[in-house]
């Protein structure tokens, strides 16, 4: 059966014994509403839109879509508005009229230049006559559609305009099957996209019905119902018939699988227009929660059904280059052929660049092989699967793998599309995205393109560098996915503190702006957003840890008078942390913030001195406390204490250092104390006052000489030693010397117990160090350092051999090769 | 005459019937000196639903290729442009069975071919000489042996290059200007050595990405060919499929009265997709062997035990039997990977006996020949 379906007409691969096609919508020109069925962002509909648009001459358009963006219909055909393009809905149920979890819902409706809505909005406009949307308000669409199904299934992004309805039924699977092509994709392609590119309007809309009310026939009503179809149609059935009475002749624009629907919810009148016969729908009305809509501009990458979005057709790239074609006046024996050789050339040339080996013979062969290809798969040109199947077999040199694959990840790009819209300077959108895309225009990013750009800030150098740092900062806080840190000194976690420069990546996508336009309510400008997310954020905090990288955050952004308003807050968030570790990196991070305010020139700007002050007065209270830390916690305590020893050596906080000691002694004072912060601690005092040393003898023997669970211990006071003051070990003569003692009263099992710690805590010094230390336990040995690391002498006889040998190869290399 | 039956027909053989009521019913457009049209040859290999009639018979032409129909349609395109087609795959992919159906329904014979090894001279490729001739006669046409190279030039049809990378490089080089100028000089023969190719002359050549020669192949050569390559069958159905059709294939080749049995070439299937794949049915992880896992060492597994039922047994095939044929299959390369397939009987084969039942319980007992 395959082989005689091959090349056939789609009206006899199809024949059905039932009616398909509603009775009131076949494409007759004198009827006072002319249905015309579309598949999304297909040319070939467009196409034939054009042409219907001609012969009919309609008086008014309606096209579905939701009637909530009526407004932005100017936008969208204005001249200056350049696809792809998007409506961007948003709805947050906050009366939980959805749903009782009161979610937030989004969804977008593109249009590209190739969109049959896009077509039929401009030749309204062209024509002057009026053009609506008629579809249910989005929230309205959200209210009647069953949870995680159709636009409000979970985990995906929602399109308003999905096909899945036009290519899922299991018919249409089988068919494919038995017209021997791969899926519904290149059936399509195939029997709509070329094929009716060579048919009469008359035949191509029929076909289109016939097609579409086979896909209806074979979807379970309950499903239609589940996912709002039904209502939808209910609806826009309604908005038809009210049409029907204002103008004579009106051309309705849908997705094919509607048209069905709304002609079995319709009935021509004898007086003229039409009647709906269907239950009027309900509305709730236009204060139940808050619903917005925006245009935005898209990317061809966004629109591409191969990105995982279900929604439109694949490859957009592709068929964006048809119509640009066949608006061009190209015929359409030629529109596919020039675009598969625009792709093929282009590919070729880029891959070049990429040094890969595809010469302009390859292209040559390429295009021979999609034409043949076409001709042998009984299609009246090479369209997008032939373009594939050419390149795959020309471009790719050897097995098919990753590594000879470029050309055609080049290709797939290419075929994606590169393009992202524009809208025009009247367009309304929130004054956030408008500033946003001002700073890009400032700092000069690339925001036209979706290829991800890399640069390189120098922020203490230039100022210009410093700014742009804070706007991707504040950028990166509202999580815009804008931009992204690469290299630089990470202040949040500590990291690099000595990097000067600063490297980041940022790529523009259809989410920025929609993540934008979420944030608008946050405020008009992108520092306003990132302010008054920062409140919230800061109102929410609960330790003085979070609450001080939340200011290290507004630091970086730049929003320094936030920290003098957060004073209040922050005490607060201060009384009610009783967290040492909290505090102790909250503190930490002040101490950093004061101390960076002379390298970013802004001293006086803020104002940290009570912070910090409350800050260490509420450490000290809890310090003495610290002794009995349990092991899980040793190493971030042993840290704590480094870093708040660090802090108060600094000359801003030299008058806490004192109080701080106090603390710490008053904390060894506390048994029984846990060996490493014992050993940290001691380290620290013996910093300030070199007569610890003798104290940190003391605690060392005591754990020597101790019981054998006190020696166990030995290895891990020695960790917190040498974490603190490793540099004891070689100002004390005798310590080595006590290590050695520990080493020999250990067992073996004793020893291979303790190993771990005792490398850990020797992990400490440098090599070169480990070097003097080797040296010294030699020199108790009665040895030099040099004779533990030397290895055993070779046997003079084996060397001399070895020499001999060596003399007679190139004595016989020299004589061969005079 | 001899009466003997031939062990394996050429293609052209097998379906000459086929290839006959193909010929008489093509109307469509043939490249010059084509059997039959690209669209004709499509239908040779992939099929048609329904039968043709010619001569008062129905005669249904078989889908002789199973997988991939895109790969096949651009496979019969490369070979009527200018380029030379070069199948690569891992071994056991049919990829010496599709070059012989395109050879077969486009030239009319699959039998022009070059066999590919270590040993392949220059001489195998282009031409050599029948040297009591040259002696007799001197360098003439007659004393020239021709190569199927040559042949294929001559009279304008396919060479079919088996294992090309199996020959040393700069022997497979000596392609190279046949295939661009499409030219042979034979400067012993004067001016007369010049051999135009005829229209309808091309090479396919097959090559296995086990023995990594495509990579060594030169880039002047590689471009001079279309490459596709071969993949294994991902569907455990079709695999099944090939199984039995195989199967029933020999079983009627070497004149064996016995039925292929879907149960035991299902299980075969999916060890073999299992092994390859290194994942089961039911999630189990699995240690893959470096054996090559391929569709036609599981039909050789499958007639090797029909052969011993048939002969030795009742015609029923018999689970211990299969087990110890498929440890010959497996156990090639490496000795670990005996060690591989007992991993997969302890777990996969034992949870499937034990869900399933019936067969696949007789498989899992059978483990004990797994030595």
């Amino acid at each position: 059966m395959e082989q005689l379906l091959r090349g056939q007409e789609i009206s006899e691969i199809m024949k059905e014994p039932i009616q398909v096609i509603c009775s009131g919508t076949e494409y007759d020109l004198r009827s006072s509403v002319l249905y015309f069925p579309i598949r999304h962002h297909s040319p070939v509909c467009s196409f034939h839109l054009k042409r219907a648009v001609e012969a009919y001459g309609p008086d008014c358009i309606l096209i579905e879509g939701p009637s909530n963006a009526q407004h932005l219909i100017p936008v969208l055909v204005h001249e200056d508005t350049k696809p792809p393009l998007a409506l961007y809905y948003a709805y947050q149920d906050k009366g939980g009229l959805i749903s009782p979890e009161k979610e937030d819902y989004k969804c977008y409706y593109p249009f590209l230049a190739c969109s049959p809505e896009l077509t039929a909005l401009r030749e309204a406009k062209k024509r002057g006559i009026d053009a609506k949307f008629i579809d249910l308000p989005y929230m309205e669409i959200l209210s009647g559609t069953a949870r995680n199904r159709g636009i409000r299934k979970e985990g995906e992004k929602q399109t308003y305009n999905d096909d899945y309805l036009l290519s899922r039924s299991l018919y249409l699977k089988l068919l494919c099957e038995k017209t021997g092509l791969r899926d519904f994709e290149e059936f399509w392609e195939k029997y709509f996209e070329i094929q009716g590119l060579f048919q009469d309007t008359d035949l191509f809309v029929r076909q289109m019905l016939t097609y579409c009310g086979l896909s209806r026939f074979h979807t379970p009503d309950e499903e239609l119902e589940a996912e709002g179809c039904i209502l939808r149609e209910r609806y826009m059935a309604e908005q038809i018939a009210r049409a029907s009475k204002d103008y004579k002749k009106i051309l309705v624009v849908t997705g094919g699988f509607h048209t069905y629907g709304l002609g079995r919810l319709l009935k021509k009148e004898e007086e003229g227009g039409l009647s709906f016969l269907g239950e009027p729908v309900d509305l709730h009305g236009p204060n139940q929660g808050l619903q917005s809509v925006y245009p935005m501009a898209y990317t061809m990458e966004a629109a591409d059904a191969l990105n995982g979005y279900a929604s439109g057709m694949q490859s957009p790239g592709f068929y964006h280059q048809i119509w640009k074609r066949l608006e061009a006046g190209e015929g359409p024996e030629k529109a596919y052929q020039d675009a598969v050789l625009h792709f093929l050339a282009t590919s070729g040339k880029r891959a070049r660049g990429k040094d890969e080996s595809i010469s302009a013979y390859d292209e040559i062969c390429a295009l021979s092989m999609a034409e043949g290809l076409a001709e042998l798969r009984g299609k009246k040109g090479p369209g997008l699967y032939e373009l594939r199947d050419s390149a795959l077999a020309c471009f790719v040199k050897g097995e098919h793998s990753l590594s000879t694959d470029a050309a055609m990840r080049i290709l797939s790009r290419l075929t994606t599309g590169e393009q992202t819209g524009a809208l025009c300077e009247e367009a309304m959108r929130p004054p956030l995205l408008t500033d946003f895309e001002k700073q890009c225009a400032f700092f000069g990013l690339k925001i036209h393109s979706t290829t991800e750009q890399e640069i390189t800030l120098e922020i203490f150098a230039k100022e210009k560098h410093l700014l742009l740092s804070r706007f991707f900062n504040r950028a990166e806080f509202l999580s815009c996915g804008f931009a992204k840190r690469k290299k630089g000194s990470d202040l949040i976690s500590r990291r690099d503190r000595s990097r000067i420069r600063e490297s980041w990546s940022y790529k523009w996508s259809a989410h920025v702006t929609a993540a934008l336009i979420d944030s608008s309510v946050s405020g008009a400008t992108l520092e306003e957003a990132a302010r008054s997310l920062l409140q919230r954020r800061f109102a929410e905090t609960t330790g003085c840890r979070q609450g001080a990288e939340l200011l290290v955050k507004s630091f970086l952004m730049g929003l320094f008078d936030e920290q003098n308003r957060m004073g209040e807050q922050f005490a607060k968030i201060l009384a009610e942390d009783g967290d040492f570790f909290s505090l102790s990196r909250g503190f930490s991070h002040l101490a950093m913030l004061d101390e960076l305010q002379d390298l970013y020139q802004i001293r006086g700007k803020m104002d940290l001195e009570k912070m910090t002050d409350t800050c260490f007065r509420k450490i000290l209270q809890l310090l003495p406390f610290m002794g009995q830390t349990g092991e899980e916690q040793k190493q971030e305590c042993m840290e704590c204490l480094r870093s708040l020893y660090q802090a108060t050596g600094k000359r801003a906080y030299a008058e806490l250092r004192p109080a701080f000691l106090e603390s710490v002694m008053r904390m060894l004072e506390r048994k029984p104390l846990n060996p490493g912060i014992e050993g940290a601690s001691l380290g620290l005092l013996y910093g300030c006052d070199g007569s610890f040393g003798e104290k940190i003898k003391a605690a060392a023997e005591g754990y020597i000489h101790g019981t054998e669970e006190m020696r166990s211990k030995s290895a891990a006071f020695l960790h917190g030693l040498f974490f603190t003051a490793h540099d004891f070990v070689f100002i004390s003569e005798d310590f080595i010397g006590m290590i050695d003692g520990l080493l020999q009263r250990l067992s073996v099992e004793e020893f291979l117990k303790l190993l771990p710690e005792l490398r850990l805590a020797f992990s400490y010094f440098t090599p070169l160090e480990t070097d003097r230390i080797a040296g010294r336990a030699a020199a108790l040995y009665g040895k030099k350092g040099r004779d533990i690391l030397q290895g055993r002498t070779v046997d003079p006889k084996a060397y001399a051999y070895g020499e001999a040998l060596d003399a007679y190869v190139w004595s016989r290399i020299e004589r061969e090769n005079p | 005459m001899d009466d003997k039956i031939e062990l394996k027909p050429p293609v052209e053989v097998r379906y000459r019937e086929e290839l006959e009521a193909l010929e008489a019913l093509d109307t469509e457009r043939k490249p010059q000196n084509w059997r039959l049209s690209p669209r004709a040859v499509r239908t040779f290999i992939l099929g048609s639903g329904d039968p043709l009639e010619w001569n008062g018979r129905k005669i249904t032409v078989r889908k002789k290729y199973l997988g991939n129909d895109a790969l096949v349609e651009r496979c019969i395109i490369t070979l009527a442009g200018s380029r030379g087609l070069m199948l690569v795959g891992e071994p056991g992919t049919a990829k010496t069975m599709l070059s012989e159906l395109l050879s077969a329904a486009i030239s009319g014979t699959s039998l022009n071919t070059i066999q590919g090894t270590a040993g392949t001279t220059e001489d195998m490729i282009k031409y050599s000489w029948n040297y009591a001739l040259l002696l007799a006669k001197g360098p003439t046409r007659e004393a020239l042996v021709p190569s199927p190279l040559y042949i294929g030039m001559e009279q304008g049809i396919l060479t079919r290059f088996e294992e090309i990378t199996r020959t040393p490089a700069e022997i497979q080089d000596s392609l190279i200007s046949v295939l661009s100028d499409k030219v042979l000089n034979v400067p012993e023969l004067g001016d007369r050595g010049i051999l135009f190719a005829k229209a309808g002359f091309n090479v396919i050549g097959t090559a296995n990405t086990r023995d990594k020669g495509v990579n060594e192949m030169s880039s002047a050569l590689k471009r001079r060919f279309n490459f596709e390559t071969v993949m294994p069958i991902r569907d455990v159905a079709l695999e099944k499929q090939i199984i039995l059709n195989e199967v029933k294939e020999l079983a009627r080749e070497n004149h064996m009265d016995m039925m292929a049995d879907e149960d035991v070439a299902e299980i075969l299937a999916s060890t073999f997709h299992e092994l390859r794949e290194g994942v089961s049915s039911m999630g189990h992880r699995i240690d893959r062997p470096s054996a090559v896992m391929s569709t036609a060492e599981a039909v050789s597994v499958y007639f090797q035990t029909m052969l011993t039922a048939y002969y030795y047994g009742d015609s029923r095939m018999d689970m211990g039997c299969l087990v110890q044929n498929l440890v010959g299959a497996v156990q090639k390369e490496n000795g670990d990977d005996l060690e591989k397939l007992r991993g997969y009987f302890q777990t996969v084969i034992r949870d499937k006996g034990g869900k399933e039942g019936g067969l696949w319980s007789s498989y899992y007992e059978a483990r004990k020949y797994l030595r």
